[in-house]
C-alpha cells in the first residue's frame, strides 16, 4: 500500500509528470487537461468538465483512475435521479422483517415492566437499529466517501439531471460529506475521493455548483493533438494515412454540420480504415466509410458533395 | 505578489467574469502551487479556477494577456533602454504592479528609442498633442545640452523615474483619476495630470527652446519635446490601466441602468447587444425564480420504495400511497405581435425575452402580423434568436395594420388550440387605421383561453385616440399594460410567470 503511496506523490509531482503519467495510459493530453487534473489532486477540487461530445470528457476521469490505481465510482446522471439513487436507500423490505422480528420479541423486552411509562423507557434502552447503518444500501456518492483509499468519482452528464440534483451534489462537493437525516452527517473517510463531473452544456449549470469545481473545458483537439492521440491509440496505422484522416476530419469540423465528428469519430475511422487495409484516402474509400464519422444522413447527403474536393485538398 | 492577484481579479470582475470571494481564495491557492514563475503554467492554473463559462474563458483570456503582459515588456525596456524607460514597471507601484494597457505599452515601447533621436510620433495614438508636428525636427546629433528652466522639464531631464512617477500619482491624485467612469473621459484625464504635472510651463519652454539660435538650446528643446510625449504615453498608459481597474464596469452599469428605464422605440441600433445582454439576464433570473415549481401527481406509477418507508410506522400495512410522477407546470403561451413599422422594435424585445425563458416556458408560440397574420414558431427553432427576430421583422412588417385581418387569421390557423392553460399575449398598438377591429374575434379567443394580456407601447392617454381601438379590445381582455422599456417587459413577464401556473 505504501508502495502505491509513492507512486502517486511521483506522479503528481508536477504537471508535466502527470502529463506523461496519462499519456502512459494512452491518454494524450494538453496542458490544460493536466494542470486541471494537478489542481484537483493538490487543491483536492472537483472538476467541472464541458466540451463537445466524444472529446474525451469521461475517457479523463477513467484514466485518471487507472492511473492512480484507484476505483472508479461512477453516477449516470439523467432527468429524475434522486437521492434514493445517487446517495443512499434504505433497505426496506429488511426493516418490514426487522420490525416483524421486533414485535415477537417485544413481549421479552416488556416483560416485568410495570406500567405504560416504564415500558418505553425499555424500549428506549433497547437500542434503535431501525434506522441504522445496517439497513442502510449504499449509492455511489455514499460509496466513494467510504472507499478507504479514496476512489475517483465520476458523476456523468450532470446537466441531464434536474436542479434539484445539483442543489443535492454540493454538500458532497464542497464538504465532501452527505447528511442523512436518520443517521447524521457521513464524511469521507480518509482520502477524499477525486471528483469529476462532466456536462455536454444542454443546461446551464448552476453558479454555485461551478463556484464549488475547477471548470475545465476541452475543445475539439488541434491537428498535432488528433495526430498523437490516434498514435497513441491506433499506433498500428501508417502514418501518412493517420496525416491525411485526421486533415479531413479538421476540414470537416470547419464545416457547417449538424453533429461535428469528434476525437471518438476519428479513432473509429482510423480503425475502420486499418480493417480495410487502406493505404491512403481516396474519394470513393471516404465516400463508404463515411457513415462511420458522420451520424446524420442530412449530414451525410451534406458532405457527399464536397468529398472529392475535400480528400484531393488532404492529399495534398 | 498577493495585491497582483487582487487587482487581476479586480480586473477580471470589471470585465464581465463574475468571481466570488470562494473561488479567490481558490486562485491564491493554486498560485501557491504553481507560482509566479511560469507565465503558462499560472494562465492555465487560473483559467480552471476563475472563469467557468465558455465566454468568461474569452474574457479572461483577454484580460490576462493585458494584466500580466506588463511585466514582461518593462523587462525588455529595462534591457534596451535607458534609465528613464524603466518607469512602465514602476509608476503603477502604488497599484501593485498590475494594470491592463499592454497593447498600448507595447506601442509605446516600439515608438520610443531615446538616445537615438529618431523618432516616429503616432498622432493617433496621441490626439492631444497639440504639438507634434514632424516636419519641422532637424537633425541636431548628439551633443552638449543646456539645462531646463521648467520644473517638469527638469523633472523630465533628471532622469529619475521614483520622482517622476510619484509626481505622475501626485497629479492623478489631484485630477480625481479614481472618479473616471466611462472611457470618453480618459483623453480629459490625461489632460488633466499632464496640466497637474506642469505641461503648461514646459509648452512654453520648448516653444522658447526651439526659437532660440544656439544648437544646444534647440537641442534641449527637442528633447524635451520627445520626453514630453513619452511622458504623454505614459500618462495614457497609467490613466488606461486605472480606467481598467475601475471604472468599465461602473461606466457600463450606468448605461444599463439607463437602458432598462428607456423607450424601447427610442434605443439605437448599436445598444441592440447590450439590451439582448440584459434580457437575457433579466430572463435568467426570472427562468431560475420560477423553474422549481413542481407538482406532486395524484395518480399514475406507485414509487414503491417511498410507499413502504413512509407506511412503516402503520406496521406495514399499505395504505398511504406515494407516486413516482412529478409533474412540472408550465404556461403555454402565445405571443401575437404587431410588427409594423410603429411596433417592430417592441415586437423584437418582448420576442427576445419569451425566447430567453425557453427553459420554464418551453411551448411559446409566436406569431406575427401587420396585416396578415403567419405563425412564427418554427423560424425561432430552427434559427437563433437574432437572426430570427430579424427575419420576422424583414418577412412580416410590411403592410398597414390590420387587425381585424390578423384575428381573422389566427382563428383560422389555431384557435383551436387554444384551451383553459394558455395565455395569449398580444402586443401591438390597437392602431387600426379605421377599420373593422372584430371585437367578436378577440371574444372568442378571451373566452377560451386562460388569460389574454394586451400590451400597449403607447402611452394610456393616449388609447383610444385616432384610429386606437384599444377602447374596445380592453373590455375583451384580462389586462391591459402600458408596455414600453424593459423594466415593463420584466414585470409583465415575471407576472405571467407568476398568474399563469
Amino acid at each position: 500500500m505504501a508502495e502505491q503511496a509513492v507512486n502517486i506523490d511521483e506522479l503528481t509531482k508536477s504537471v508535466d509528470t502527470l502529463k506523461d503519467a496519462l499519456e502512459a495510459q494512452r491518454y494524450i493530453c494538453s496542458d490544460q487537461i493536466a494542470t486541471a487534473v494537478y489542481l484537483a489532486y493538490h487543491l483536492n477540487k472537483p472538476v467541472l468538465i464541458e466540451g463537445p461530445p466524444g472529446v474525451g470528457k469521461t475517457e479523463l476521469a477513467k484514466t485518471t483512475a487507472e492511473m492512480f490505481a484507484l476505483p472508479l465510482i461512477r453516477l449516470q446522471c439523467y432527468e429524475g435521479l434522486d437521492e434514493a439513487k445517487a446517495i443512499y436507500e434504505w433497505k426496506y423490505g429488511k426493516q418490514l422483517l426487522y420490525t416483524q422480528v421486533l414485535k415477537e420479541t417485544l413481549d421479552e423486552v416488556l416483560q416485568g415492566a410495570m406500567g405504560f411509562a416504564e415500558s418505553v423507557h425499555r424500549l428506549h434502552e433497547f437500542g434503535d437499529i431501525f434506522f441504522s447503518e445496517e439497513f442502510l444500501e449504499p449509492r455511489p456518492l455514499l460509496k466513494a466517501l467510504r472507499e478507504e483509499d479514496g476512489c475517483v468519482l465520476l458523476i456523468d452528464e450532470v446537466d441531464k439531471s434536474d436542479h434539484e440534483f445539483e442543489s443535492l451534489l454540493l454538500e458532497m462537493l464542497s464538504d465532501f460529506q452527505v447528511s442523512i437525516p436518520e443517521i447524521g452527517t457521513v464524511k469521507a473517510v480518509r482520502t477524499p475521493p477525486m471528483v469529476f463531473l462532466t456536462s455536454n452544456n444542454t443546461r446551464e449549470i448552476s453558479d454555485a455548483l461551478k463556484r464549488r469545481c475547477l471548470h475545465l473545458y476541452i475543445p475539439f483537439p488541434d491537428v498535432d493533438l488528433e495526430q498523437r492521440i490516434i498514435h497513441a491509440r491506433v499506433p498500428e496505422i501508417p502514418p501518412e494515412l493517420r496525416r491525411q484522416l485526421v486533415s479531413f476530419i479538421q476540414e470537416l469540423r470547419e464545416l457547417d454540420l449538424k453533429k461535428v465528428p469528434a476525437i471518438s469519430e476519428t479513432i473509429d475511422w482510423a480503425r475502420t480504415l486499418l480493417l480495410l487495409h487502406s493505404e491512403s484516402l481516396d474519394p470513393q474509400l471516404v465516400r463508404d466509410t463515411l457513415n462511420v464519422i458522420l451520424k446524420f444522413q442530412e449530414d451525410i447527403e451534406n458532405v457527399d458533395a464536397e468529398i472529392t474536393t475535400l480528400t484531393s485538398k488532404v492529399l495534398k | 505578489m498577493e495585491r497582483t492577484l487582487a487587482n487581476f481579479i479586480r480586473a477580471l470582475r470589471n470585465s464581465e467574469v463574475r468571481v466570488s470571494t470562494a473561488e479567490t481564495l481558490d486562485a491564491f491557492n493554486a498560485v501557491e502551487l504553481v507560482g509566479y514563475r511560469d507565465r503558462r503554467a499560472l494562465k492555465q492554473a487560473l483559467a480552471l479556477v476563475l472563469p467557468k463559462t465558455a465566454d468568461e474563458k474569452e474574457a479572461f483570456e483577454v484580460c490576462f494577456d493585458q494584466f500580466f503582459s506588463f511585466s514582461d515588456v518593462s523587462a525588455e525596456r529595462a534591457a534596451n533602454d535607458d534609465g528613464l524607460d524603466d518607469e512602465g514597471g514602476e509608476h503603477a507601484g502604488g497599484e501593485g504592479e498590475g494594470g491592463g494597457g499592454g497593447d498600448a505599452e507595447n506601442q509605446a515601447n516600439a515608438q520610443r528609442t531615446p538616445g537615438q533621436g529618431k523618432k516616429k510620433k503616432n498622432k493617433q495614438k496621441s490626439p492631444t498633442a497639440d504639438l507634434s508636428s514632424d516636419d519641422d525636427e532637424e537633425d541636431l546629433g548628439q551633443g552638449e545640452m543646456t539645462d531646463p528652466t521648467s520644473e517638469l522639464g527638469q523633472l523630465l531631464m533628471g532622469n529619475s523615474k521614483v520622482e517622476l512617477s510619484m509626481a505622475m500619482a501626485a497629479a492623478g491624485e489631484a485630477a480625481n483619476l479614481r472618479d473616471i467612469e466611462v472611457f470618453t473621459q480618459k483623453g480629459l484625464y490625461t489632460r488633466k495630470i499632464m496640466e497637474e504635472m506642469g505641461l503648461g510651463g514646459l509648452n512654453r519652454e520648448i516653444s522658447d527652446l526651439r526659437k532660440s539660435t544656439p544648437i544646444p538650446e534647440r537641442r534641449l528643446g527637442q528633447e524635451l519635446k520627445r520626453r514630453r510625449d513619452w511622458l504623454r504615453e505614459q500618462i495614457r498608459d497609467y490613466v488606461e490601466k486605472q480606467f481598467l481597474l475601475h471604472a468599465d464596469a461602473s461606466g457600463k452599469r450606468l448605461r444599463e441602468e439607463l437602458l432598462r428605464k428607456v423607450k424601447l422605440s427610442n434605443v439605437e441600433h448599436r445598444s441592440f447587444r447590450l439590451i439582448q445582454e440584459i434580457v437575457f439576464r433579466m430572463a435568467k433570473k426570472l427562468a431560475s425564480m420560477h423553474s422549481r415549481r413542481k407538482k406532486v401527481f395524484k395518480k399514475g406509477q406507485i414509487n414503491i420504495p417511498r410507499t413502504l418507508r413512509h407506511n412503516m410506522a402503520y406496521d406495514g400495512a399499505i395504505f398511504d400511497l406515494r407516486w413516482k410522477s412529478v409533474k412540472v407546470d408550465r404556461p403555454k403561451v402565445f405571443a401575437i405581435c404587431d410588427v409594423s413599422g410603429s411596433v417592430a422594435n417592441y415586437a423584437r424585445f418582448m420576442l427576445m425575452f419569451l425566447y430567453s425563458l425557453e427553459e420554464v416556458m418551453p411551448k411559446v408560440r409566436s406569431f406575427a402580423f401587420s396585416s396578415d397574420l403567419a405563425e412564427v414558431t418554427e423560424l425561432f427553432e430552427r434559427n437563433d434568436i437574432e437572426s430570427a427576430i430579424s427575419k420576422t421583422l424583414r418577412d412580416y412588417s410590411g403592410g398597414s395594420t390590420d387587425y381585424g385581418q390578423a384575428f381573422q387569421d389566427f382563428r383560422k390557423l389555431c384557435l383551436d388550440d387554444v384551451d383553459q392553460r394558455t395565455t395569449i399575449i398580444i402586443l401591438g398598438d390597437a392602431r387600426n387605421n379605421y377599420g373593422d377591429p372584430r371585437t367578436d374575434i378577440l371574444k372568442e379567443m378571451y373566452d377560451r383561453c386562460k388569460r389574454l394580456i394586451f400590451l400597449n407601447p403607447e402611452p394610456r392617454n393616449s388609447w383610444g385616440a385616432g384610429d386606437s381601438e384599444m377602447r374596445k379590445y380592453t373590455a375583451y381582455t384580462h389586462q391591459v399594460e402600458e408596455c414600453n422599456s424593459l423594466m415593463h417587459l420584466e414585470r409583465i413577464v415575471g407576472n405571467l410567470l407568476n398568474t399563469v401556473r
